[in-house]
């Protein structure tokens, strides 16, 4: 019941989201707004209904990303970018705003994020250790950070230095629908491929010795967990920029609507994550038009206090 | 003997052990170990701290390989998947804490893929009420108490009947009262055969076998009216024991006297 809520939630919001203008328009009704979307007003279509997709991807797949490495790793801090996965796909933007400005940084980006889980992997050494693969993820998004600060600030340009911050913050701009086809069918393979396998990925949680003595082939499934949650951060991170908070809260927020067995807090992560990122993405081109905001500022702004409001709600 | 009344024989038996040793990174903790269970016996495992009784049950549970010897489940090897739950199933002495209710605990000792068909949710419902858990169904497991928890923990391990249940100190922290309940259900569970690793005297006693373990070997093995003996408990448990026996042919009870004289000398260190 609350899935089928958060759902509509959801494609409530995708409207109203195509009804807010950031120009001198204003906003028109949701239901208008989907019928110019049928009509295909240029507007809608073309700029903002791609735009309002490119949010809800890169939040239900930060989200889902989120949501599995914290089972992975045990671990209710965990979130998409903790194996330095931010500090890799930094570097691959920076690297490319510098030597490549006519590119969109986030193919670098991407490659940068998937290298440094490689890497990351392979200084971890034992299979599996948690601690390990955490202290060396830790470790190098801490190098890669300083070496994105130092390329910064030794850029010749100030250009850089605004275009870099932006896409760090989590930078959407005006996407084509073309370009969301990738990211979609990572996210709908990632979802169908974990979803029937929830029961595992929930005795995952109880240890590596329960969850063989139930039957879970363990280094088999975290390693399918580990190749899922990269390969949907990196496609996130190439289309939308560094997008923060969500990876983290939207699957302690799941599971405090629809309760800890991942077969309904996958889903519910999913469209939370979503929602979030397509309702900060709202406020961040709307808010200071026509200056628009990097999304990652508004997805704390908005997902914090919504999740202080879940864990009063609970302590109550 | 033929060999086909041979491998008969070793099929009636859930678990077959010859020669086993078992330790850690390629070191033996015990070795020569040789272990045969039939459904419906329980089988006590004793050894001090550090003896090897965990090592040894991870070993038939199937979760670590022996570095020597010889293991077989049903004469066979350990099938692979949901189907594992069906020959063994374990009950660790502690598990992190875990997000569920107690339903979705045990559900998940089913060991499938989906949600739970009806069949099994009756199957979940008649063990939660064999282990007097049906009340506790919908409670979070954060919730529950030391007994409760091992209950629920015994109840996950059992809901897919398996031929083999293995339980690593399953009273160690329990009340006297939770204690002689879980002795009693012990008693009462006779489609499985059972190894548990325990320093509970008056539990190994209700066991059909005792094998003691220590200094990297089998010390002592046997019914327990012959291994529970002051004299074998001192030698190889270092503890020196008065045995009460209940005439009226109840079970034993133990009492703790003080420490062997080689402990003694040393601090009972």
């Amino acid at each position: 019941m609350i899935r089928w809520t958060l759902a509509l939630m959801l494609l409530c919001l995708a409207a109203a989201s195509l009804g807010i203008s950031a120009g001198p328009a204003g906003w028109t009704t949701p239901w208008h707004a989907v019928e110019r979307l049928v009509e295909g007003d240029v507007i809608i279509a073309s700029l903002r209904a791609p735009r309002v997709g490119l949010a809800a991807l890169v939040g239900a797949s930060l989200a889902l990303a989120g949501a599995v490495m914290q089972t992975l790793l045990r671990n209710d801090l965990a979130e998409p970018y903790v194996l330095g996965l931010s500090g890799g796909a930094s570097v691959g933007a920076v690297l490319s705003l510098l030597l490549l400005p006519a590119v969109p940084p986030g193919f670098l980006a991407a490659i940068g994020a998937g290298a440094t889980a490689l890497l990351v992997r392979g200084l971890a050494g034992a299979p599996y250790d948690r601690t390990r693969l955490l202290l060396a993820g830790v470790t190098l998004s801490s190098l890669l950070t300083s070496l994105t600060g130092l390329l910064l600030i030794l850029a010749p340009e100030d250009r850089l230095l605004r275009s870099a911050s932006f896409w760090l913050f989590g930078g959407m701009g005006t996407p084509r629908f073309s370009l969301l086809v990738l990211p979609a069918a990572l996210l709908v393979l990632s979802f169908a491929w974990l979803v029937p396998r929830a029961e595992r990925l929930d005795r995952l949680t109880m240890g590596d010795d329960v969850a063989t003595s139930l039957g879970v082939d363990v280094p088999a499934t975290q390693r399918y967990i580990l190749l899922w949650a990269v390969a949907l951060t990196a496609s996130a991170v190439a289309v939308g920029g560094l997008v923060g908070f969500v990876g983290l809260i939207a699957p302690h927020a799941a599971r405090r609507l629809v309760g800890a067995p991942h077969r309904a807090m996958l889903p519910a992560t999913v469209l939370l994550g979503a929602a979030l990122v397509m309702a900060a993405d709202t406020v961040a081109r709307t808010a200071f038009a026509p200056r628009e905001l990097p999304v990652g500022l508004v997805t704390a702004g908005l997902g914090g206090p919504f999740f202080l409001t879940l864990l009063r709600r609970a302590n109550t | 003997m033929s060999a086909v009344a041979a491998e008969e024989m070793h099929a009636e038996q859930v678990v077959r052990a010859s020669g086993l040793a078992v330790g850690w990174n390629g070191r033996a903790v015990l070795r020569d170990i040789d272990l045969a269970v039939e459904s419906g016996e329980r089988v006590a495992l004793l050894g001090s701290n550090g003896s090897g009784k965990t090592t040894l049950l991870r070993v038939l549970a199937g979760l670590a390989a022996p570095l020597e010897g010889e293991l077989r489940w049903r004469g066979t090897a350990l099938p692979k998947g949901g189907a594992r739950c069906r020959v063994v199933g374990y009950v660790l002495q502690a598990e992190a804490p875990v997000p569920f209710t107690v339903r979705q605990l045990v559900a998940l000792g089913l060991g499938t893929d989906g949600p739970p068909s009806a069949p099994q949710l009756a199957k979940v419902a008649r063990v939660l009420a064999d282990e007097g858990l049906t009340e506790l169904a919908q409670r979070p497991c954060s919730t529950l108490s030391g007994g409760e928890w091992q209950r629920a923990v015994i109840a996950r391990a059992l809901v897919a009947a398996p031929a083999l249940l293995l339980l690593d100190e399953p009273t160690s922290h329990l009340d006297p009262a939770r204690r002689a309940a879980l002795h009693e259900r012990l008693l009462r569970l006779r489609d499985q055969a059972v190894v548990l690793a325990t320093h509970d005297l008056e539990l190994a006693a209700l066991c059909d076998r005792v094998m003691i373990v220590g200094d990297g070997r089998a010390m002592a093995a046997g019914r327990p009216a012959d291994v529970l003996t002051a004299e074998v408990l001192e030698s190889a448990l270092g503890v020196r024991v008065r045995r009460l026996d209940d005439p009226e042919g109840g079970p034993s009870l133990f009492r703790v006297v003080g420490l062997a004289a080689r402990f003694a000398a040393r601090g009972g260190t």
